[in-house]
């Protein structure tokens, strides 16, 4: 009786760890640093995390399926270049006023997302490619790309109403970037649980040659998931870009790392078959805090890199020991 | 001369008893065979001379002195080196470093490749093996590395060789230059011990037999003096094949139709066709190209020329998802990496051959999957404390009825069964056959391979013989032995 007993805290222990490590990170920071509980730091962590929370999101879908995106950086870069560009030269040549050029020059981007989304999964399921070694090269293509085609400058011709989308707060308090992050939270965790496309990443991820002989079409399944992160990237990218009135080509720099991280200390596992929609978002939330707990307790920036980089070896290092432990 | 001895060896393994006190003799300078069928123990006694086990009871002797070993590295360091049929060679390495590795030779602490090389040169012209020492293992052909792997063995001057089914991926004109090869190594004083379930081989190959059958040993003759059919009848014994039910009916409508169908390398010309209710056996050894055939039929890989009529179409490529949906359904031959996703639960592996029904719009409908899943785990008797368990978890036979269940949920009209019981417990195996003979009842057909020709004996209403990747000939069980069917399969003209 007793030794099970024990089993199930731990069994407790080993399903709630992120959110037990969340919640005393929340107790020992408000005691630290009373600015920390302030509704405005609260919501000002939520607008950090966003941007990189939407494509953390589009990434549990690729990671699940067992494959990476490494490019995501690139795209958030290459959207706001696109979008402002668009924007630029069309009100420039005349062809129409800027406030609604801008709204062309988002589609754009998100077209353009849609096919390096379908591009990658292409190369991935017709050439068996893997998915590291083509978004490694697409990482540098589209930085190159966003660099050549913005001249290498900030391209900053928005009209002032699109700061709305990333610098703007929902009834003057909520950031806007934020309620976009809930939004696709709430989808992504529908789609993975309640769809037929959800469960068979899943599969596919856990077994392709398994869902292949289920009749499970793996090849669509591979280039929705490896489209679905790229799309997340330009909804960012053009999130990042209002927020900052420019489409800069050096945007969105390492943070495919960011996104990774996020999925990984959220319960997933780099083989595939494995994570949550949830333990996602327990990740973004995670890393967002951490940061934000390190600035307020006046932590030089680069030891901040050390501690980010600390917390991703150990959040693995416990999810392996788990998997051992359940083995056994 | 050395001799190899084992004396009163006994291997118990949970439930059965592997090796039950056997006793043998093998001296050098001949090539002893050693033969049994699936389970007969041959592979328990070769692991426990080999030293990948050892026996629970009983000693082996070598020269009459007693050989213990504390792992497979341990054996080759006393002398008994062993070729398994998977090669263990490096693709990517020279054959020079396949051969000496761990151990190439060093001058001042760095590769002496000059010396390598030239040793190895030696050894392969000493063997009178015409492959080059820098030539890359990947780049040689299948029978070129059976031999580099049995100079591997050769290179570390054993006192005995145990070749484990050496010949089983050769064709036969260069299975005969590996025999070449083994002959030549009787002058060098060597015992040499040769597993084979291609019969037909032993009289090219063996001077003595040994026949193994339900862990004891039923006799050793020379190779000469015996006949396959003799060696056929001490392996087998007499056996008694279980009745089917009789009341199986099979109806004249025709559901599968297998025109021609060929592919590359794989099978050639393949025709036949199949009744709705019948339970049709494919009899076949490995490498008959009946899972290839049955894979092609499927539509999981792709076919050459010919064409399957199923479900009211003649179709002339392979396509899965098509046929799914017209009705066939295949559990795979190896249900871990073709047929589960193991970590995922047991009411997920049910359900992902039939999402397309279980889903409207793209949403999953969480009550039909529920029913869906509530009735295999009846229907089929899964034992389980809770369907959100990974499947890893369960035993073989329950895993693979999961496997059966994930079909049956998509309500086929023809099932494909390759090896439904392979590495199961006899009881599981009456449960999966009374599910086949079940499915027959409901006007459902069903195609059965197995390794296990007297399974075919026992489930099936017509068989066809595969051999060499054609279609030989089809029989009915009940006039036929299992002797013969083995032997149909495995080429013997000798019957």
């Amino acid at each position: 009786m007793n030794k099970s007993g024990t089993k199930s805290v731990t069994a407790f222990l080993g399903r709630y760890m992120l959110e037990i490590i969340l919640v005393l990170l929340f107790i020992i920071m408000s005691f630290s640093s009373p600015a920390f509980l302030k509704p405005a730091n609260l919501l000002n962590i939520l607008r950090n995390v966003s941007m990189t929370g939407i494509i953390a999101f589009g990434m549990s879908f690729v990671i699940i399926a067992g494959e990476i995106d490494l490019s995501v950086g690139s795209t958030v870069a290459l959207s706001g270049v696109i979008t402002a560009l668009t924007a630029g030269k069309l009100s420039a040549s005349g062809g129409m006023p800027m406030e609604s050029a801008v709204i062309l020059g988002m589609v754009f981007a998100l077209l353009a997302s849609i096919l390096i989304g379908i591009f990658n999964g292409f190369l991935l399921t017709k050439f068996k490619m893997p998915s590291f070694i083509i978004t490694l090269g697409m990482m540098n293509l589209l930085y190159g790309l966003s660099a050549v085609i913005s001249g290498g400058f900030p391209v900053t011709t928005l009209p002032s109403w699109y700061s709305w989308m990333g610098a703007g707060n929902l009834f003057g308090v909520v950031p806007v970037p934020a309620v976009f992050l809930l939004i696709t939270f709430v989808i992504v965790f529908v789609v993975l649980k309640y769809t037929k496309f959800g469960r068979s990443v899943y599969a596919v991820g856990g077994n392709a040659e398994s869902a292949r002989l289920s009749g499970i079409n793996v090849t669509l399944i591979k280039i929705g998931a490896m489209t679905i992160v790229q799309f997340c990237c330009a909804i960012s990218g053009i999130m990042l870009s209002s927020q900052v009135m420019s489409g800069t080509f050096t945007f969105g720099k390492g943070w495919e790392m960011t996104a990774i991280s996020a999925v990984i200390i959220g319960g997933a596992s780099l083989s595939g078959g494995k994570g949550r929609a949830w333990g996602t978002f327990l990740g973004i939330l995670f890393l967002g805090i951490m940061s934000n707990a390190m600035t307020l307790n006046g932590v030089d920036e680069y030891v901040q890199y050390i501690v980010q980089g600390a917390l991703i070896i150990g959040a693995v290092l416990i999810n392996s020991l788990l998997d051992r432990k359940g083995k056994l | 001369m050395s001799t190899l001895e084992g004396r009163h060896l006994f291997k118990q393994f949970p439930g059965t008893l592997a090796l039950d006190d056997v006793c043998v003799s093998f001296e050098s300078g001949k090539v002893h065979a050693l033969v049994g069928k699936n389970g007969s123990g041959k592979s328990t006694l070769l692991k426990i001379f080999s030293g990948a086990q050892p026996p629970t009871k009983g000693e082996i002797l070598l020269d009459g002195k007693p050989l213990g070993f504390s792992g497979a590295n341990d054996a080759i360091n006393q002398g008994v080196a062993t070729v398994y049929q998977e090669l263990s060679l490096i693709p990517i390495l020279s054959v020079t470093e396949n051969i000496l590795i761990n151990r190439l030779p060093r001058k001042r602490g760095l590769i002496d490749w000059k010396a390598a090389h030239r040793q190895v040169k030696e050894l392969l012209d000493h063997l009178g093996i015409d492959v080059s020492p820098s030539a890359l293992v990947g780049d040689l052909s299948m029978w070129q590395m059976q031999m580099v792997e049995i100079a591997k063995a050769m290179s570390r001057g054993p006192k005995v060789l145990l070749l484990d089914e050496i010949t089983s991926s050769l064709a036969k004109h260069e299975a005969e230059l590996v025999f070449d090869l083994v002959r030549s190594l009787k002058e060098e004083g060597v015992v040499i011990l040769y597993i084979s379930h291609k019969l037909d081989e032993l009289w090219k190959i063996a001077d003595t037999c040994t026949v193994l059958r339900d862990g004891k040993t039923v006799g050793c003759v020379n190779i000469g003096d015996t006949t396959q059919k003799e060696l056929v009848s001490m392996m087998f014994g007499a056996i008694t094949i279980p009745k089917r039910p009789d009341d199986l009916m099979v109806s004249d409508e025709v559901v599968l139709q297998v025109k021609g169908l060929s592919r590359a390398d794989k099978f050639q010309d393949v025709s036949f066709q199949l009744h709705k209710g019948e339970v049709l056996g494919i009899a076949g050894m490995l490498g008959s190209g009946r899972t290839e055939l049955l894979k092609s039929i499927f539509g999981a890989d792709p076919f050459d020329s010919g064409t399957v009529v199923f479900g009211g179409r003649e179709l002339t490529s392979a396509n899965l998802i098509r046929m799914k949906n017209l009705g066939m359904a295949l559990t795979p031959e190896n249900r871990k990496s073709e047929g589960l996703v193991l970590q995922a639960p047991i009411s997920e592996n049910l359900c992902y051959a039939s999402y397309d029904n279980l889903s409207r719009n793209g949403f999953m409908d969480g009550r039909k999957q529920k029913k869906y899943i509530d009735r295999q785990v009846e229907g089929l008797q899964i034992k389980v404390a809770s369907t959100s368990y990974p499947v890893e978890e369960l035993s073989g036979g329950n895993q693979q009825k999961v496997v059966v269940g994930n079909w049956l949920n998509t309500q086929p009209s023809v099932i494909v069964f390759d090896e439904p019981s392979r590495g199961i417990d006899v009881q599981a195996k009456q449960q999966i056959f009374r599910i086949i003979w079940e499915q027959s009842r409901k006007g459902v057909s069903s195609i059965m391979v197995s390794t296990e020709l007297e399974e075919l004996l026992e489930v099936c209403q017509r068989i066809l013989i595969m051999r060499g990747g054609k279609i030989k000939g089809e029989i009915k069980p009940d006039q036929i032995s299992n002797e013969e069917l083995y032997a149909l399969c495995m080429g013997g003209d000798k019957l």
